[in-house]
């Protein structure tokens, strides 16, 4: 559903954005993760045809952005970090204003989707009075009006209290999961980004770290917490599989190595085993790998 | 309605629900008041029963509602209309740029020729919208203050005096507040390119009025008056030729092809640098 190829820009001197090849699938929500800086929000840019790439092509639906904007934006919709409206006019004039650039929406499925946001009783009340949190609400209704196949999210969650944050993240995997729709959701809240992603891709300092399941990012490093009787004996088989103790009974196994070798080699030295715990890094201990392996 | 004009009315409703577009017609109603508390003061009313009588015509004819309109549109327009027509259109874009409205949009399936054509378009609407509102209420402040009557026409800067019969003279003002508007035009036009530029609103009104105001000073310099048709606020003054006797054609035209041109380098220029300009936070 969204391709880029090589994508590379150049803001001033700084590389934002370095030969980013990238394939997202229809009907998913991918994560965009990343530090402040670290080209998110170029890319999303990028996508929108808002920048001029110095190097690559975006494709959304197999259009490409850089050379058929119109066609490539026309089932899109987008909402960023600080949404920004008209505030001296409501909300539903700033809907119908931004909505007669996008072909004809009829006044039931604007209706429809303010419902959906949760804005109804507060539609037709100027901007200005609105909180952080409608203003992002609107800019969900109109990231969905006429209706995307694609949604692009950039931080949707910033500013929202922990209520906003969690109706946030129940809109989008309703759209995902009813509508079909492919949410490309860029932040820096990594539990967010894990509570509604599969696939993630990493950024840092322009570059692409990492792109896959968030369980091919956890299965880098395998470590397991032991309860053994005998910790002398058990340091022996742990040299003859290459095991290497990191911390209080907590030891971390080399890539080639299974678990159930361990345990038989320390089951052959006479070592009672009470419980073999999988460690799970946490998700800045994740992120923060992959950045700095960089 | 289709689209295009769709879009077109959303612009202006943008532009026209705003409280600061009004600014300027509240100052234009402010400074009509003014200047027609002192045209009918004793000494103006004097200087212009003078002007009359030394032409030979009657003060009660031409002492009307339409000459002193023609008088106050004379003192505000170009000061006025060059001072808000600067601040509008020197917001239009760059304010948009500057409070992140415009990113919104430009997610929109639309292509960044048709923002810039119809932003334009909602600039040189809002000309002729405070030109028509300044001639209508300096005629109507002028009919309330002294009735009908024939046109005097006064202006030794461009070596013009006419007078016209009441009918032909309001025609005659109706034609001049079109073209009027047609020559500001042009100060919105720069306005505007300003405006697209990758600089601050407040920065885009400023450049604007600089140049206009730098422009007529330097009009007014003996050194330079052999480079008089260079001058923009030269070509700014043409409309005030309809109200000549026998207008001069030849002149009009190359005033307004010059002032057109200058509208056209100014539209082409910022559709250019937005085109190829990058928006982002």
């Amino acid at each position: 559903m969204i391709r880029l190829e090589h994508l590379s820009k150049t803001l001033g001197r700084r590389r934002a954005l370095d030969d980013v090849t990238l394939e997202i699938p229809a009907g998913e929500i991918f994560g965009l993760l990343g530090h402040n800086g670290a080209g998110k929000s170029t890319l999303l840019g990028l996508l929108l045809g808002q920048l001029h790439p110095t190097r690559g092509e975006a494709f959304i639906r197999g259009i490409s952005v850089q050379r058929q904007r119109l066609r490539a934006l026309q089932r899109v919709g987008a909402i960023f970090e600080t949404p920004a409206f008209f505030d001296y006019l409501s909300g539903w004039n700033n809907l119908r204003n931004l909505l007669s650039y996008s072909g004809p929406v009829s006044r039931g499925e604007i209706e429809d989707v303010v419902r959906f946001v949760g804005l109804e009783n507060r539609i037709h009340e100027p901007v200005r009075v609105y909180s952080h949190g409608m203003k992002q609400r609107l800019a969900l209704a109109q990231a969905l009006l006429p209706r995307p196949d694609v949604v692009l999210l950039d931080e949707p969650a910033q500013g929202l209290d922990p209520e906003g944050i969690q109706e946030m993240r129940r809109l989008i995997q309703q759209l995902n999961r009813e509508h079909g729709m492919t949410v490309l959701l860029s932040s820096h809240l990594l539990p967010e980004v894990e509570q509604l992603c599969s696939r993630v891709a990493i950024l840092n300092q322009g570059r692409l770290v990492f792109q896959g399941h968030w369980s091919e990012l956890a299965q880098a490093r395998k470590q397991f917490r032991l309860r053994l009787n005998d910790w002398e004996k058990a340091r022996v088989a742990m040299e003859k599989c290459r095991v290497i103790l990191v911390g209080q009974e907590i030891v971390e196994l080399r890539a080639e190595t299974d678990i159930a070798d361990l345990i038989a080699e320390l089951v052959r030295s006479g070592v009672r085993i009470h419980a073999v715990e999988p460690l799970r890094e946490d998700l800045e201990e994740l992120y923060l790998r992959k950045v700095s392996a960089r | 309605m289709n689209a295009l004009a769709l879009q077109l009315w959303n612009e202006l409703y943008k532009l026209f629900a705003r409280k600061r577009t009004y600014i300027g017609f509240g100052a234009v109603v402010v400074v009509e008041c003014v200047i027609l508390w002192v045209m009918s003061r004793p000494q103006s009313v004097a200087q212009f029963r003078q002007l009359v009588a030394q032409h030979g015509l009657s003060f009660k004819r031409y002492y009307s509602g339409l000459t002193l309109g023609l008088e106050m549109v004379m003192w505000t327009g170009l000061i006025l209309g060059a001072l808000f027509l600067a601040l509008v259109s020197g917001d239009v874009m760059s304010k948009e740029v500057e409070d992140g409205t415009l990113r919104m949009l430009l997610c929109r399936p639309v292509s960044r020729t048709r923002i810039v054509a119809l932003k334009y378009t909602t600039c040189v609407i809002y000309t002729f919208a405070l030109i028509f509102f300044l001639g209508a209420t300096a005629l109507g402040a002028g009919m309330l203050y002294c009735g009908t009557g024939g046109l005097l026409v006064s202006s030794p800067t461009e070596e013009l005096f006419a007078v016209h019969e009441a009918r032909a003279g309001l025609a005659r003002y109706c034609v001049g507040m079109s073209f009027l508007a047609l020559s500001l035009t042009s100060i919105s036009s720069l306005g505007f390119m300003f405006s697209c530029l990758k600089i601050k609103p407040a920065a885009a009104t400023i450049s604007t009025l600089s140049i206009v105001f730098v422009d007529s000073t330097f009009r007014r310099v003996p050194f330079f008056g052999s480079l008089l048709p260079l001058f923009l606020s030269t070509h700014l003054a043409a409309w005030q030729q309809l109200f000549a006797v026998t207008i001069p054609w030849t002149r009009c035209c190359q005033d307004y092809s010059y002032l057109l041109s200058v509208d056209a380098v100014c539209f082409l220029f910022a559709l250019l640098v937005f085109r190829r300009r990058d928006f982002k936070a």
